[in-house]
């Protein structure tokens, strides 16, 4: 017995000595240095919570990634939608156009939007054309929104298709025989199913979001900053590891709160929906 | 099954210590005993496969710029002199002190911006030994004791001429009067940069006499960038800036002189105003605790002859800093000469020194100006 589970043990060792070296081994050093450079202490913690600006930046990026992440949401829910009650072949055809731009590289799509979205770009021109415009979308908080909803989508579409495809859709037929309004037949019965895809899809995609650093800077402008961006100026441009790293780790807490608390709500509501 | 388990288990652990052996080893090795001849040291002469089996790394910024270092100097460096020698880059502070704090330097002659050089003389970077760099050919005070000049160029105004070419801006004060000259104007942003260029433009615009810039006023200067900030767009990278002027989406741009050469020459309908333009060079400098900073040394006297010095302007268009170059160049390339009397007269004197001393507090200021 006790032969049998060493194996398959041991051919996980390669992975987590991989993690355990990659990752864990710099995030550690990243605590560390967060707590003791330049000083041992609580020193880089303070200048953080101290700095107004630090608090705006912190505040800038919630804000967008909740942005992005409803925006996703949005477009996504009708779009995975679809995708359940779309033919095969349509179904194809949808799917693709999920999955195209997500094996393309982040970087060729974030200058792609940087083309699209400037003043002199195909947006305005087109906007132009008819008459309208044009509008500031690059360096705005708005660009930076587009794009990195355009960035995040298929993390959003694939587990709503995902759960959706899993609904039996015969329920809503039977709550329109018992009466129910199509409407209400879908907010009641369908919906509550698809929770679980919505919250899947919103995490990763509010997570990410949080940490995003090629498009924000290249899309936003500097004045609209956000975290990843301000710790690249701590660790790069002044070379002060410690402040990147108590960055790093108010960052890491928050996203770690925010997981919990969606996990701790999703249990609520799921304990609601099935009692 | 047992043996199986075993030997997985053995197979584990060789390749985690490898690994280990990979990310810590490589430091040991000590820097080869080298002759580089007798007699003084002479700029861009290496004595004949006198670096022969050394192996030398070069960091630069990449593009057109390191292209051009590497077929003017590096090359032939490597191809006299016997040495191996890879190229790297872009060149990254953090990773220079990643290097030097973990005492396993893989880069031996490192590009970098004068001002973080002459900070961090000392610190991350080492003293440089004038018997093996001839810096004779180097105009005076350009070098200093850890580094020496790689190239010279400019920030400077160029405006779009569509728009202002029957009365082009004639310095920091037009780019700064949007009555007179409206529309967007670009300047540097990089929230984790601070270099000469926005802060005194800013001070001679608002009416300080040139040779009283330092110590430079900040609240003074952010106060007048606060006056044009609605028409600003802020450029991060030199690539960024030459899209701005290629585009059009700016008339007005506080740019590096190579990028607004590029720029032009890809047919940007711009000009540039080399009144008040303020000096910028990139340096060359070996990190502290480098292999075989001998070796380096070599490099950098080589890099440094008036022949080399020439083909990189020819190639990349950025002014030599060996005053015996003669580079062939087309009119335009000419105009960016900024080593011509007629446009180093015109230059706005930047304090490297201050800078130095500076630039970390400066940095914070700026970031800060710029998220506010």
């Amino acid at each position: 017995m006790k032969e049998r589970t060493a194996g398959p043990a041991l051919l996980i060792l390669p992975a987590l000595i991989a993690l355990g070296v990659f990752f864990l081994y710099p995030l550690l050093s990243m605590l560390v240095s967060a707590f003791t450079d330049p000083e041992p202490g609580l020193g880089n913690f303070a200048w953080f919570f101290g700095e107004q600006a630090n608090m705006q930046v912190l505040g800038r990026t919630f804000s967008t990634a909740f942005w992005v992440t409803l925006v996703a949401l949005a477009l996504s829910y009708p779009y995975a939608y679809a995708m359940t009650i779309a033919g095969p072949r349509a179904k194809a055809v949808l799917t693709l156009l999920v999955l195209v731009p997500f094996w393309t590289s982040l970087m060729v799509r974030t200058f792609a939007w940087v083309i699209l979205l400037q003043d002199t770009g195909v947006i305005n021109k087109a906007l132009g054309a008819i008459g309208m415009g044009p509008f500031s979308l690059i360096r705005t908080q708005t660009g930076v929104v587009i794009g990195m909803v355009q960035l995040l989508m298929p993390f959003m579409v694939l587990p709503l298709y995902a759960v959706m495809s899993g609904i039996d859709r015969r329920l809503l037929s039977a709550a329109t025989s018992l009466g129910a309004h199509p409407v209400k037949a879908f907010l009641q019965v369908y919906v509550p199913q698809s929770l679980p895809g919505v919250s899947a899809g919103c995490l990763t995609v509010f997570i990410s979001a949080l940490g995003f650093y090629v498009t924000p800077a290249l899309l936003g402008s500097p004045t609209d900053a956000l975290i990843s961006q301000q710790i690249f100026t701590q660790v790069n441009g002044l070379l002060k590891w410690g402040r990147g790293g108590a960055m790093g780790v108010v960052l890491l807490g928050l996203t770690l709160a925010m997981i919990a608390l969606l996990a701790v709500t999703l249990r609520r509501t799921g304990r609601k929906v099935t009692g | 099954m047992l043996n199986i388990t075993k030997r997985l288990a053995g197979t584990a652990v060789a390749s985690a210590s490898l690994l280990l052996a990979a990310a810590c080893g490589g430091g040991a090795a000590a820097p080869a005993d080298i002759d580089l001849g007798s007699g003084p040291a002479k700029s861009g002469v290496v004595k004949k496969d006198a670096l022969k089996g050394v192996n030398l790394t070069f960091v630069s910024y990449g593009g057109v710029y390191q292209k051009g270092q590497q077929d003017a100097a590096i090359d032939p460096f490597a191809k006299e002199s016997g040495a191996q020698v890879l190229q790297d880059g872009p060149t990254d502070y953090a990773k220079v002190k990643a290097q030097v704090d973990s005492a396993n330097v893989t880069w031996d002659v490192v590009d970098t911006d004068s001002i973080w050089a002459a900070a961090q003389c000392g610190k991350l970077l080492q003293p440089l030994d004038y018997k093996i760099i001839d810096k004779s050919k180097v105009p005076e005070g350009l070098a200093t004791e850890c580094s020496v000049p790689a190239m010279q160029y400019g920030m400077v105004l160029a405006y779009n001429k569509n728009k202002f070419g029957a009365n082009p801006p004639q310095g920091w004060a037009d780019f700064f009067d949007t009555a007179k000259f409206p529309g967007k104007r670009a300047i540097p942003g990089n929230p984790g940069d601070s270099a000469p260029g926005p802060f005194e433009a800013a001070l001679v615009a608002d009416g300080v006499a040139p040779d009283k810039l330092y110590p430079l006023d900040v609240p003074r200067a952010t106060k007048k960038l606060d006056t044009v900030r609605a028409d600003l767009v802020f450029w991060k990278t030199g690539a960024e800036s030459q899209q701005l002027l290629e585009s059009g989406e700016v008339d007005m741009v506080m740019m590096w002189s190579g990028r607004a050469y590029a720029g032009i020459k890809n047919g940007g309908t711009f000009d540039v105003q080399w009144n008040q333009w303020m000096p910028i060079m990139d340096s060359l400098a070996v990190p502290k605790n480098a292999k075989n900073p001998k070796a380096a040394m070599a490099m950098i006297n080589y890099y440094l002859g008036a022949q080399q010095q020439a083909k990189l302007t020819e190639l990349t268009s950025y002014s030599p800093i060996n005053t015996d170059a003669k580079p062939k160049l087309d009119e335009l390339g000419t105009s960016f000469l900024t080593t011509r009397p007629e446009v180093a007269d015109k230059r706005l004197t930047v304090d490297d020194k201050w800078w130095a001393e500076n630039q970390p507090e400066m940095i914070e200021k700026w970031s800060a100006w710029l998220g506010g």
